[in-house]
């Protein structure tokens, strides 16, 4: 919290907390092969300095990688191989459907800054990181940026995010899904809160492997509602109303039926592989990154 | 349940439900929140929906109870009544019991009276609209409290005048009274006119009878227009722990006036056996105490249950240990003054606790003998306690008024002519042997020899233990009587002995004189008869009977509600009767002898002011076996019908109005609850 009073309110990220997470860097529990070498050794043999095996020479080898010395003593031809260093793919998709436009302290700006952090972490890494806007499909993207430097267009790109128009995740799912073949980290920042269901947008991006991280952000008037009466709810995102009367009973009932709700997705999460955290904004979001990322092993 | 205005009912119900459910159809207006998504709220309602069993009536539960709410107002407005009232005709007569032991007073503290009226009142708040009623209220004579209105208040006033009496109770006056009035019941009307009630039928009236049916003549009450089932008897009280004095004598000893004996008779009525304490005061002084245990009463039946000849109970014989005498012997007592015998007990009815009597003093009859010589009236006269004074014919008529009058009244108290008759015969009680007063309508004609005495009235005072079978008379004078003189013995052909009561003067005339006369003047006996005892106990009867007081210095008691006759000083105009409750009435007495007084409707001791001396105090007992029997009967039998009664309270229709109002408070009470459960958290 204490960080979180130094940031102004707009302000995504503040110098101190960047330079805390300039000791963290994302973790994948896939490597994966990226378009450019980077700091990260894949299993690919490739062209780095960490030794990794030997092998006999077929004709057509590259003779640079020959062992010279291996030669000299056995007069046989070996090939040295070495660990391939590759970049990571950080994706990184925001939720800018209306929904998300809501809450004390606002949803949006949580992911905002959610999305700002895990960014710089990347660009601090020399990840290849790239932002995507989503309602009922990617509307915002900021695709392949590298490099500590391109951190200001990050910043740019989020502030300039502008929530509107209803959630669809499988639409959004699937279009990521085939523009974006690489592996690498997917971080899907929303509430998950479809009318469409949020199943098979999962599935998409499941479908490419991508190791993938879904954090589900609430506020605290959609955990515990503070409403009583004859109430016409209406829906931010398609203008849909409920007209409920409010009591304890049915207070309650919404709360099962949330917790259901979330407990669905986390069972959808757990046996697919995808890593599921759950946040109301009024966790502060500094110790969210620092140490709740880390527990759950996105960053180390 | 009623209504008495319907109407009312259908113009609030139309008034205030459709726009209720015209309400509920534009619906509540809700207020608007936004939600970033109605997905959860939606499936939460729908939730709810399947988990309640009566969703679609919880949805509107509240407008059902409303709608109950303004069902009830408008009902409560419509003036319900719970129907409880017996059902009766539009005609409705209240009789209300105002007898003596209608003052019991019952254990609420209230008295049989007050809750025949308060039952009475009842009546009346149950009546229809268009009901009208009539009070009579009876004890031993009908009074017509009211006569038929329709006002409910006017009749409830009505009723609680009536007041306690201490008389005794006679029912057929007032079902006389009653019929009488619903004779002119009009009970329908045609084109012609007014339609009245045959006689043949029975007029459409209800009776209400409140009484503790202590009721003397019950059986000779007959039904003659009204429906026995009409006829609702209402009892009223349940105390029946009484003890009552029903007869007391005082009188002066024979030998010696100034010894005086009073001898009470008093029967226990209650169910249990008593002891107590009898108390003598003479003059408001205490003078003897003395103490009686009585054994409870048989289990006698009500009154109506008993034999219809014999209304009056007559059980005494069969319980003589409920029925006890106490006799206060040899009091000296030499004045005249009011003697009263007080029972220490605290029971249901206190009116025959009391006893009074009211003696005159120890005084001789004065007698004035007008004969020319008989040794027969002469020697029975001394043997007399009497004061005897003679005169000849001659010298009675000769008096000065001054030695044979007192005023208008004569100075003696009976005057006896001996074979002598004359017209010089002021106000007084004159007894003639042989002679006859000079009035209209009375003359002797001739003699009659030997005939034979066959018929007299052994009842009347003047014969009683007097032995007539003995009697035999040589002659005698036909006598001719006017009308209204009273034979008391009868020969074949004319009467021998008659009475006659004329212009406050009592006239006793022998048609015989006890000395005759032959051819040549010398006196023979006319009959044996003067030779015997007979003869004497006949001249004590007579002088007792004529001078109207009795050696044993008692005067009669009268009963309540009885009407006393009395003579008064000629010259008032107005008489004062100071009554035993304080109450001075006055009666006018201009150009009377004698007043009439009824209002004797209490025990007790009432004196006349001014009144003659012996004749200004007298005494109401209550001495009623009837009255002093308390216990309320359990029936009552009027002539050859049994009616019932019930000791139930009288039902009136109620209003129920404020049921209606409590179960709308219910029902306010459980929409607020079930409101507020559905919108607090």
């Amino acid at each position: 919290m204490a960080v979180a009073t130094r940031k102004k309110p707009d302000e995504l990220l503040d110098s101190d907390f960047m330079n805390r997470l300039d000791q963290l860097s994302l973790v994948s529990r896939k490597i994966f092969a990226g378009k450019m070498r980077g700091e990260r050794l894949t299993k690919r043999r490739g062209a780095s300095v960490e030794f990794a095996d030997y092998r006999n020479y077929v004709s057509g080898d590259d003779l640079r990688h020959l062992d010279w010395n291996i030669y000299a003593r056995l007069n046989k031809l070996f090939i040295k191989l070495f660990l391939e260093e590759v970049d990571l793919h950080v994706s990184v998709l925001i939720d800018v459907s209306k929904s998300m436009d809501w809450g004390d302290p606002h949803k949006g700006l949580y992911a905002r800054r959610v999305a700002a952090a895990i960014a710089y972490i990347g660009l601090v890494n020399f990840d290849r990181v790239s932002l995507y806007g989503f309602a009922d499909g990617l509307q915002f993207e900021l695709s392949g940026v590298r490099g500590r430097r391109l951190m200001a267009r990050v910043i740019d790109f989020l502030t300039k995010l502008e929530f509107a128009g209803a959630g669809d995740l499988a639409a959004t799912g699937k279009q990521f899904a085939i523009r974006h073949p690489q592996p690498g980290i997917v971080l899907l920042l929303s509430d998950f809160v479809d009318k469409g269901g949020y199943e098979d947008g999962l599935r998409f991006l499941m479908a490419r492997k991508y190791d993938i991280y879904a954090l589900q952000i609430l506020s605290p008037e959609e955990i515990d509602p503070r409403l009583a009466g004859d109430l016409r709810l209406t829906d931010m995102e398609d203008e849909d109303f409920a007209e409920v009367t409010v009591g304890r009973a049915l207070l309650n009932r919404y709360k099962r039926n949330l917790e259901a709700y979330c407990g669905g997705l986390k069972d959808f999460c757990a046996t697919r592989g995808i890593s599921y955290m759950f946040t109301s904004t009024e966790v502060a979001f500094d110790q969210m990154v620092l140490s709740y990322f880390r527990k759950r092993g996105l960053l180390k | 349940m009623s209504f008495l205005s319907p109407a009312t009912i259908a113009l609030a119900a139309g008034l205030t439900v459709p726009p209720l459910i015209a309400l509920y159809f534009l619906k509540l207006k809700r207020s608007v929140r936004m939600v970033p998504s109605t997905l959860l709220w939606k499936k939460s309602v729908e939730d709810l929906h399947v988990n309640s069993p009566f969703q679609r009536l919880r949805s509107s539960v509240l407008l059902l109870l409303q709608l109950l709410i303004l069902l009830l107002a408008a009902l409560a407005l419509g003036k319900p009544m719970l129907e409880m009232a017996l059902a009766h005709e539009s005609t409705i007569i209240i009789l209300v019991d105002q007898s003596a032991s209608m003052a019991v007073m019952e254990a609420d503290g209230r008295t049989r009276l007050d809750m025949a009226k308060h039952q009475a009142k009842r009546v009346i708040d149950g009546m229809d609209e268009d009901s009208r009623a009539m009070v009579i209220a009876f004890c031993d004579r009908a009074t017509v409290v009211s006569s038929f209105d329709t006002d409910r208040q006017a009749l409830k006033r009505k009723i609680e005048s009536i007041e306690q009496t201490q008389s005794a109770s006679s029912l057929g006056e007032a079902m006389s009274l009653a019929e009488a009035y619903t004779q002119n019941i009009i009970i329908g009307s045609d084109e012609a006119g007014a339609d009245r009630a045959p006689d043949s039928v029975a007029p459409p009236a209800t009776v209400f009878i409140f009484t503790d049916g202590r009721v003397e003549d019950a059986d000779k009450v007959t039904l003659q227009k009204f429906d026995v089932d009409n006829i609702h008897v209402t009892s009223v009280g349940k105390r029946a722990d009484n003890v009552g004095i029903i007869a007391m004598n005082a009188r002066r000893n024979y030998e010696t006036p100034e010894i005086l004996e009073v001898s009470t008779t008093i029967e226990n009525f209650g169910p249990d056996p008593v002891a107590l304490d009898a108390v003598l005061y003479i003059d408001g002084e205490n003078v003897d105490v003395q103490s009686i245990e009585l054994g409870p009463l048989p289990d006698a039946p009500g009154l109506g249950e008993e034999d219809h000849d014999s209304p009056v109970p007559t059980k005494r014989t069969e319980a003589a240990d409920s029925v006890g005498v106490i006799a206060f012997d040899e009091i000296e007592f030499g004045g005249g003054g009011t003697v009263e015998v007080v029972l220490r007990i605290d029971d249901a009815l206190s009116a025959d606790n009391r006893a009074w009597s009211i003696i005159d003093e120890p005084r001789h009859v004065q007698v004035l003998l007008v004969s020319g010589g008989n040794w027969f009236l002469d020697s029975v006269l001394q043997t007399l306690p009497l004061t005897v004074e003679k005169m000849t014919p001659a010298q009675y008529e000769q008096a000065d008024e001054r030695d044979i009058q007192d005023g208008d009244r004569s100075r003696f108290d009976v005057v006896i002519f001996d074979d002598h008759s004359t017209a010089r015969l002021p106000q007084g009680n004159y007894f003639f042997w042989g002679g006859i007063p000079t009035l209209d309508g009375l003359s002797r004609k001739d003699i009659i020899a030997n005939e034979v005495i066959f018929n007299w009235d052994e009842t009347h005072p003047v014969l009683r233990y007097v032995g007539v079978e003995a009697l035999y008379v040589y002659e005698w004078h036909r006598l001719v009587l006017p009308p209204e003189a009273v034979s008391i013995i009868d020969g074949q052909s004319s009467p021998v002995l008659a009475y006659l009561s004329r212009d406050a003067s009592q006239y006793l005339i022998s048609a015989f004189s006890l000395i005759a006369y032959d051819e040549k003047g010398r006196p023979l006996m006319n009959t044996k008869w003067v030779t015997t005892a007979d003869f004497v106990v006949f001249m004590q009867n007579t002088i007792q009977f004529l001078s109207g007081t009795t050696s044993i210095g008692a005067r009669k008691s009268v009963r309540p509600g009885s009407p006393i006759t009395l003579p008064i000083p000629g010259h008032s105009d107005e008489i004062k009767v100071h009554r035993p409750d304080g109450v001075v009435d006055r009666v006018p007495a201009v150009g009377f002898d004698n007043i009439h007084y009824a209002r004797t409707r209490q025990v007790g001791v009432y004196r006349l002011d001014p009144g003659l001396s012996g004749n200004d105090v007298f005494a109401v007992n209550l001495f009623n076996e009837v009255e002093s029997h308390v216990r309320p009967a359990e029936a009552l039998a009027l002539g050859a019908v049994t009616l019932t009664t019930k000791a139930a309270s009288i039902q009136v229709n109620r209003p129920a109005w404020s049921y209606f109002l409590f179960g709308l408070l219910v029902l306010l009470l459980l929409e607020w609850v079930i409101y507020n459960q559905r919108i607090f958290v």
